[in-house]
């Protein structure tokens, strides 16, 4: 038995392996998502496959479902024993992996002393893999480009040429993909060779002891938060965008004990579009938006998965069945966790955040540039975050992603594109005690000369993110372009030369009734241009003069109460409710 | 010998200026240290060198020169206690210092806080103008609009102003066409352009760069006028020079322009002193480890010099959490900070295991046994339970620590733990030696070093008790505990070349560089450098200039950063380029990825005076024998009951002794804990070395 600090400190030196392994992966990228958004995971896995360090990099939608894959489907294919020194796998099957075909997840085993003790896995987007290009358009996984079962990409440190072949004739930057699967495969070995000087070190045979006490003692600390919540049975549901219909998200969190389970029955069937969600990124969103709320301070591995029972029924847009389309799931993956803290808030209101922009927006741009090549490329942008019981949300943030933007100008750096204008998006954060984040704005141009294909990747333009506890909606999102048309948002359309296209980003919702706002912070806005002097008087109640630019306390406390009396009576107990989903304006 | 003896160094930290004076004559060194003076800390920089030459009865015209750091500008980042300060971007972009990276920088922490942008939104303005990537202007400068903003800065009264244009780092002319018509319509107002603050890609960190070296800009021009001005009053004729991040000192009148490259000179003066006493022991791979009583930080030579970075942050709005503070693009020794020290609180974590810091009791109260009102287990207090510190010598004796209270403190996590008292003070010894081996080991992984092949430079207070452990950890087998370490700042600016260096951004594929117009850049950033160069005194034959072009495969974003000789370049020297990208990125990587074209990033010049070449004098004749003076139980393992172990002065410890661990040696500064299989010798210039595994 491992005295506890010699488990902290082995521990501790895990950690430290699985971030030399990502820094070695980020470094040697050819990839701008993964080395500047950081859109990578990296982990480390005993022998059966259970995850029990992962690295700082890296987002959920990675992390938690590369911890499912080694576990369920890499370990059960390939048991450790029946792999050799320099055998490498991968795959980027949606459903045993991150739920599109983007993702490659490489997975290697360790071999010490002349057997298999670990497993080193990451997952990192590739710039392309084929098939349509990234939107939602296609109708079936079969039009999504190459799928790559699980296998051997490596054999004894022989590479699989074939599959480099077919991976190579099959994406359009080949160079690109090649070099990054090589530099995940680098990451990896880099981990390997770490893991084997510490087991040295040590003189240890393996990590199952620790591996075993880390996962109990990360599933007791787990169970612990949730035993602290009543017991009960705590809903909400939300509408979103969806492609061409609105869809629903329901979901219903019940607390037995130390056990808790979400369902998401009630929520919208899988639809013929590729927003589809695999059960398991529906499970990495789902574990990591409880983690946060609940248990920030708790590490997360597989003893944190133990406690907590992800359900959606299969045939849904969070239960896909295969071969539905699915390159564009984040779009509604990363909604789960909206409803989750809204239904949470009824129980721990100080530990959640009301709604925010919540998917990413991505964009995408191909063609054909000034030299008469082809380009692909792809960035991220992040609306506002919601706000909570004691702060504003955060600006042009990404939640529950963990993935960063990109500088314009490594944007117009890498594609010939114009940006005209990037900047926050007044009167875009939800009113409330505390504000939402703001969105922002863009606006982009192609200078090639010739017309580009514009894959759009965009939600909450019809559904905007709600406030919490009397906080009000953050602005929706919007999209269009400069001669006045209008883009569908989650498909793709010609950009014209000459022609513009403008982003509004959404903004988070408010928490907490506008009117109880602090005028000085009102006011604090309005200086700054975050919220008009038309809002400020709207939605807050504040008479500002416009040529002092200072408040007249006289006339607010007058304007406030006309406001307040003149309202609809607002309920003020929590808004999300009992087995309804009834929400806060 | 004419020239002026005396080689006066000053370095302000947040509690005390230290002052050195080197006899480079003689080999003698004098020190001065008295407490900073605040709100002005020139005050304790004048009369601590006013101390110093009356005590050392030096002249003021007998010092050469002057060297200079100061935390000054680091703190007026910190506390935002800079100018009134209006930022000037092309239009739409006035938010690039605001959404940031978009990230969060803590995955699980729904609450984070994100640094502000210096400049408040309301002073941020859109000047309409814009240059593309390749720095073709797409949009000329609106100059009458640019004059409107200028009235409309003169009412708001502002007293500095920030310019960063987009891809301003490939084509500066609408920046300095901006900064001529500022200077011309607010003549009293500091100004910064981002092309000449922080030339390089990414608009964010640039022009948060550029609206740091703006924020501080009137506060250093204040202060080092009053230094110059109070320094020439006291007699000193000596041109006075600023330690810069990068390692390097330059005139006042660089400084005043480029304040932000300020930042954190002091540790890097520590750097500097751990790169000078590993030479003097002939070592070349040195790792500057620094343990004071709430951080600890560690900088890695690479080739010899230390290495310089362009990507570091500071003000963290998160102590110890990496992209919470404003990021820097200016060159700065590459140093990780740990919140790892002798104040560091041991707790429990939620998973029920020991913790050690980042929270830490500070100085006040401080650990446990300074008997202050400290009540949680701290490493010091760990650290006198295992019999490495003497609770009566501690800083000297200055401060008694007491054991019992020490003790007490241990108690609660003993027993949750189920572990003896001893146990647990080992396990908190240990655990803080991880951390701090954990993130010296991922920072050489970052940069592709072998960290084990390095040699320690163990200082601060905590040093050279945790060196061995760390050390161990990091699988390093030998340490040297340099004299001097009280004041190691302040000797590390003796060491310091008179250097600066100009980077610029001009991103072209190897095979289709335009070699003339590399040529006329490369031109310019020299002789930028030369002027200010010989403004600080170097004679033109002295100064020597090299290059460092940052190469990458078309479509990485991180660069590998290779030295090429400075010369006129021709089409013949890309296949060189190429090698020498090559050779390095195999070293780093293993694997070239072939058939990927390459291209070169930003050029890199750094101009330089001659690095110093000191001699300190050989240390006094000890006043001891080389015995040990006392005997103490030390507990050594985890699982051995306490040795009794030798414990020494250094002091009385002459040039030559050596003896085989364990045994401790005490000095007013630190104590050294020299660990079984480990042997300790007295070498040059009054270093401890320690060796693993033989006899010094």
């Amino acid at each position: 038995m491992i005295d506890p600090i010699t488990l902290e400190v082995i521990w501790r030196r895990l950690i430290s392996v699985v971030d030399e392994q990502a820094a070695a992966l980020i470094h040697s990228s050819f990839t701008t998502v993964v080395r500047e958004a950081g859109d990578l995971s990296a982990g480390v896995f005993d022998r059966s496959g259970n995850m029990i360090a992962q690295s700082v990099t890296g987002t959920p939608g990675h992390i938690n479902t590369m911890a499912n894959c080694v576990r369920r489907f890499v370990v059960p294919k390939y048991p450790i024993d029946s792999l050799e020194p320099g055998d490498t796998l991968i795959t980027n099957d949606p459903w045993e992996a991150s739920g599109h075909l983007f993702d490659l997840t490489i997975v290697s085993p360790v071999f010490y002393r002349g057997r298999g003790v670990a497993y080193f896995a990451n997952t990192c987007h590739a710039v392309d893999i084929g098939g349509a290009t990234m939107g939602g358009d296609a109708r079936s996984l079969y039009e999504e480009g190459l799928a790559i079962p699980l296998m051997k990409l490596f054999k004894a440190g022989e590479a699989n040429s074939a599959l480099f072949d077919i991976i190579r004739a099959n994406v359009r930057v080949p160079d690109q993909v090649i070099g990054d699967i090589y530099a995940q495969e680098v990451g990896n070995q880099v981990g390997a060779r770490k893991l084997i000087e510490m087991l040295d070190e040590y003189d240890l045979p393996d990590i199952e002891e620790v591996s075993a006490q880390i996962l109990d003692r990360t599933e007791i600390a787990l169970r612990a938060a949730i035993g602290a919540l009543p017991d009960g049975r705590y809903t909400n549901t939300i509408m979103i965008d969806g492609f061409d219909e609105p869809l629903t998200i329901a979901c219903a969190i019940t607390v037995a004990g130390d056990n808790l389970t979400v369902d998401y029955e009630g929520s919208s069937p899988q639809v013929d579009r590729g927003i589809n969600v695999v059960l398991n990124y529906t499970h990495a969103y789902t574990t990591y938006t409880l983690m946060a709320a609940l248990a920030p301070g708790i590490p997360n591995n597989e003893g944190a998965f133990r406690p907590i029972e992800v359900r959606a029924p299969l045939g849904s847009i969070l239960n896909c069945r295969r071969p539905a389309p699915v390159s564009a799931r984040h779009l509604i993956g990363h909604f789960v966790s909206q409803p989750l803290l809204t239904a949470l808030a009824e129980i721990v209101p100080g530990q959640v955040i009301a709604n925010g922009s919540a998917g990413l927006w991505n964009t995408m741009m191909d063609g054909i540039d000034a030299h008469g090549n082809e380009f692909a490329y792809i960035f991220f942008s992040a609306g506002g975050m919601g706000a909570a019981q004691d702060r504003d949300g955060l600006s042009a943030t990404a939640f529950p992603s963990g993935i960063m933007g990109v500088p314009v100008e490594a944007i117009e750096t890498a594609a010939p594109l114009l940006m005209h204008r990037r900047e926050l998006r007044p009167d875009s954060g939800g009113p409330g005690r505390f504000r939402g984040g703001l969105g922002q704005v863009m606006e982009l141009e192609i200078i090639t000369g010739r017309s580009a294909n514009h894959s759009c990747m965009y939600d909450r333009t019809e559904n905007p993110a709600l406030g919490l506890l009397g906080g009000a909606p953050g602005a929706a999102g919007d999209l269009r372009l400069s001669d006045g048309g209008r883009p569908h948002p989650k498909s793709h359309y010609v950009l014209q030369p000459g022609q513009r296209v403008i982003l509004e980003l959404p903004g988070g919702g408010g928490f907490g009734p506008p009117l109880e706002r602090d005028p000085a912070r009102v006011l604090a806005d309005a200086r700054a241009g975050y919220v008009s002097l038309a809002a400020a008087e709207r939605d807050y109640g504040l008479a500002i003069d416009p040529a002092t630019m200072s408040i007249d306390a006289v006339a607010t406390a007058a304007r406030r109460q006309r406001q307040e009396s003149a309202a609809p009576t607002q309920k003020k107990e929590p808004s999300p409710s009992r087995d309804h989903g009834a929400h806060s304006e | 010998m004419t020239a002026p003896p005396i080689l006066l160094t000053v370095d302000i930290g947040g509690t005390f200026t230290d002052i050195v004076a080197l006899d480079s004559v003689s080999g003698t060194i004098t020190v001065e240290k008295l407490l900073t003076t605040y709100p002005d800390p020139s005050g304790a920089v004048l009369a601590g060198v006013a101390n110093l030459l009356e005590n050392a009865r030096l002249a003021p015209a007998s010092i050469r020169y002057v060297v200079h750091g100061t935390t000054l500008i680091t703190n007026t980042l910190i506390e935002r206690k800079g100018a009134k300060t209006a930022l000037l971007t092309t239009a739409g972009f006035r938010d690039a210092v605001e959404i940031g990276n978009e990230g969060r920088y803590d995955m699980y922490d729904l609450a984070l806080k994100k640094p502000a942008p210096l400049v408040e939104r309301r002073l941020r303005f859109d000047v309409p103008e814009r240059i593309l990537a390749d720095g073709r202007v797409r949009q000329a400068l609106d100059e009458a609009c640019l004059r409107e903003i200028c009235a409309a800065l003169r009412a708001e009264t502002i007293e500095a102003v920030a310019i960063c244009f987009l891809h301003a780092y490939t084509n500066p002319a609408h920046e300095l066409a901006a900064l001529e018509i500022a200077r011309d319509e607010l003549p009293a107002v500091s100004l910064s352009a981002s092309h000449q603050v922080a030339p390089g890609m990414r608009e964010y960190p640039r022009a948060s760069t550029t609206s740091a070296n703006a924020y501080v800009q009137p506060a250093a021009e204040r202060y080092l006028e009053r230094v110059a001005s109070g320094l020439g009053a006291s007699g000193i004729r000596a041109p006075l020079n600023i330690m810069l991040s990068s390692g390097g000192t330059t005139t006042v009148a660089a400084a005043r322009a480029f304040p932000v490259r300020l930042v954190e000179s002091g540790p890097a003066g520590g750097a500097l002193a751990g790169v000078y006493w590993g030479r003097l022991l002939g070592r070349s791979d040195v790792l500057a480890f620094d343990m004071g009583g709430t951080t600890a930080k560690a900088a890695l030579t690479r080739a010899g010099d230390l290495a310089i970075s362009h990507q570091s942050e500071v003000a963290h709005a998160h102590r110890f959490k990496r992209g919470s503070g404003l990021p820097l693009m200016t060159p700065m020794i590459e140093m990780i900070e740990i919140g790892a020290g002798g104040g560091s609180i041991a707790r429990l974590n939620p998973l029920g295991l020991p913790a050690v810091g980042p929270q830490s009791a500070g100085s006040a109260p401080g650990p446990a046994a300074y008997g202050l009102g400290g009540r949680e287990p701290t490493v010091t207090d760990a650290d006198l339970l295992l019999g490495y510190l003497n609770p009566d010598y501690f800083a000297g004796g200055s401060i008694r620590l007491n054991v019992e209270k020490a003790r007490a403190s241990f108690a609660g996590l003993a027993a949750a733990l189920n572990l003896t008292l001893d146990r647990m003070a080992w396990g908190v010894h240990q655990l803080v030696n991880e951390n701090m081996a954990a993130a010296a080991r991922v920072h050489a992984a970052e940069r592709g070093l072998e960290i084990r092949r390095y040699c320690m430079v163990a200082t601060g207070g905590a040093g050279p008790v945790h060196a061995c452990g760390v050390a161990q950890g990091l699988g390093i087998r030998e340490i040297i505990i340099p004299p001097l370490a009280g004041v190691g700042s302040a000797f590390g600016f003796l060491t310091a070349p008179i250097a600066f260096d100009f980077t610029r951004s001009y991103v072209a594929k190897l095979r289709e560089l335009d070699v003339a117009e590399v040529n006329a850049i490369l031109r310019e950033l020299e002789r930028e450098g030369r002027r200010i160069v010989e403004a600080a005194g170097v004679p033109a034959p002295d100064i020597s200039a090299s290059l460092n072009i940052d190469m990458r495969y078309v479509g990485q974003g991180y660069e590998v950063r290779v030295p090429f000789p400075l010369e006129t370049l021709t089409k013949d020297h890309i296949a060189k380029m190429q090698q020498v990208f090559e050779d390095e990125y195999r070293a780093f990587y293993g694997k070239l990825a072939d058939g990927v074209p390459i291209e070169a990033v930003n050029w890199r010049v750094l101009i330089s005076g001659p690095k110093p070449t000191i001699e300190i004098a050989a240390p006094e004749a000890p006043a001891g024998d080389g015995a040990p003076y006392a005997c103490r139980p030390v507990r050594l393992a985890p699982d051995q009951a306490p040795q009794v172990t030798p414990v020494y002065r250094r002091e009385q410890l002459a040039q030559g002794w050596s003896a085989e661990g364990p045994l401790i040696i005490e000095e007013a500064a630190s104590t050294t804990v020299v660990t079984p299989g480990w042997s300790a010798r007295m070498a040059a210039g009054g270093c401890l070395l320690l060796k693993r595994g033989e006899l010094a």
